[in-house]
């Protein structure tokens, strides 16, 4: 699995790294990033797809099949 | 003994702790968090045994911090029993950082945002077309009472489901929940009598939606599962009436503090909304920042925190006082003034991160973080859509009273919300 965050969109609310801090973390700014952590696992997935559809500027990309 | 020789005279800048009991603090605590922040940014309070943080930045890094704060009082990775006293029973805020916490919230987060919302707006502004509608040929209308506290109560018992043929019902319990709530005393039994009048009127919805779920807010909080483990009869009613207080009372006493703001505080400016109600936005936002329904947040600490020099101690009780945060000089120009062109403020659409891509900073109204309030676009767009119908609706509103005795609240640091007691408004032919 990968996750990609738009920068360009990501409008800084903080959703994902609050509910879902075990994938993301706050980076400089306040910007989403993606915590190095090992993505193939049911649980990050969980992870990944529910911020991605909570995300309020669509900036969250999982692309599963990867 | 002369008492004059062993008198001390009072340091200017000393606390007294007992100063957060007065009557003076709750009608106007700006002169107290000035000195909190200017001289005392970290300030152990012996007396109430107790912390206080003051300053913007300070108050910001804890919300962020979720790692030396926690929002309950029990341990994380304890065991936790239910306190029974509570007029609300049992809710989802006891549940602090747990993961437990994330699920209660996820499962009514959605519904308070983006699409769901929307989907929920012309229900408000038909809401408020009928309460409108019960004054608007009279003349005058005391807002509080007849407005601000009747529309986001039907709003979110509508979200909830619950028969609109119960709403005047509802909205009694509602109003003596709230006072309970605040005002403590015969308040307090009173609010506790209307909260078991509640329950008693749930049970039989619950039980019913927990066998037929329908796509309204109860069935979706009556179904959700954690770990193959629903939530029990009294975790529900306690999150019903958590909705009732967080998604009613707040968004009633934001409503009349901007109306009267507009009315007394800058009447200058309530001449720009006439012909811009788009700048209903910037009321709130400047509403939220200068004077918020709710001043205080509290914290205890998980681990010691160094701060200022100070070290507070691991287990402490600590006050976030955003309502001082929100006044720090060190952060917003003038900001005992109330303007809603202030250029220094983020305006519009908060973030639960409280950073902004314009750079500038928000108000610390709804918090920050993992406990940043879950209802805050609703809100929003509920305070919005009732003020703009309510000047749209009332040819040439204006204060029936030249003096107001201003906005109050019971005790702060027991949540009590700040808003004004009465508000009423002439309208019409002069």
């Amino acid at each position: 699995m990968q996750v990609r965050i738009d920068l360009e969109k990501c409008c800084m609310s903080g959703e994902c790294y609050y509910n879902h801090p075990e994938l993301f973390a706050m980076g400089d700014e306040g910007a989403s990033v993606v915590k190095p952590v090992d993505l193939d696992t049911d649980e990050m997935r969980r992870h990944a797809v529910q911020a991605a559809e909570v995300c309020p500027a669509g900036a969250i990309f999982v692309d599963e099949g990867v | 003994m002369a008492e004059a020789a062993t008198e001390r005279p009072a340091l200017p800048d000393a606390i007294d702790p007992r100063e957060f009991d007065g009557a003076a603090f709750q009608r106007d605590p700006f002169p107290l968090y000035k000195r909190l922040r200017d001289h005392h940014p970290v300030f152990h309070d012996r007396f109430h045994n107790r912390w206080i943080l003051s300053r913007y930045w300070d108050v910001d890094g804890a919300f962020q911090d979720n790692a030396s704060y926690d929002r309950a009082v029990y341990r994380p990775d304890g065991p936790y029993e239910f306190g029974s006293t509570h007029v609300f029973g049992p809710n989802i805020l006891e549940y602090g950082n747990s993961p437990q916490h994330r699920w209660l919230r996820n499962i009514v987060a959605g519904q308070f945002v983006g699409r769901r919302l929307q989907d929920f707006l012309p229900m408000v502004e038909q809401i408020c077309d009928e309460v409108i509608a019960t004054f608007k040929d009279v003349g005058e209308v005391e807002l509080v009472n007849q407005f601000s506290s009747q529309v986001p109560i039907r709003v979110i018992s509508n979200m909830l489901g619950l028969p609109r043929a119960d709403e005047d019902t509802f909205v009694g319990w509602y109003q003596a929940l709230i006072a309970g709530l605040g005002f403590g005393g015969e308040h307090l039994a009173r609010g506790i009598q209307a909260r078991n009048e509640m329950w008693a009127y749930l049970d039989p919805l619950i039980a019913v939606r927990s066998k037929a779920p329908g796509e309204d807010l109860l069935s979706r909080i009556v179904s959700a599962q954690l770990d193959g483990q629903r939530m029990s009869p009294d975790e529900v009613k306690g999150f019903v009436a958590l909705l009732l207080a967080a998604g009613g009372d707040t968004t009633d006493k934001a409503i009349a503090n901007m109306w009267y703001h507009m009315l007394y505080t800058r009447p200058d400016q309530f001449d720009d909304l006439r012909g811009n109600p788009a700048l209903w936005d910037n009321v709130f936002t400047e509403m939220m920042r200068y004077d918020p329904v709710v001043h205080a947040q509290f914290r205890h600490t998980t681990r010691e925190v160094v701060l200022h020099g100070k070290v507070i101690p691991e287990r402490a009780g600590v006050i976030l006082y955003l309502g001082a945060g929100n006044r720090d000089e060190r952060v917003f120009k003038n900001p005992d003034r109330f303007d809603i062109h202030r250029t220094d403020l983020h305006m519009g659409r908060e973030n639960r991160s409280g950073r902004y891509k314009d750079g500038l900073p928000g108000h610390l109204g709804f918090g920050i973080g993992q406990h940043f309030c879950m209802g805050y676009a609703m809100a929003r767009q509920e305070a919005m859509i009732a003020c703009s119908k309510l000047l749209d609706a009332l040819p040439s509103p204006r204060p029936k009273f030249d003096a107001h005795p201003g906005i109050n609240s019971p005790s702060i640091d027991s949540g009590g919300f700040r808003s004004p007691e009465t508000l009423w408004l002439t309208f019409g032919a002069a």
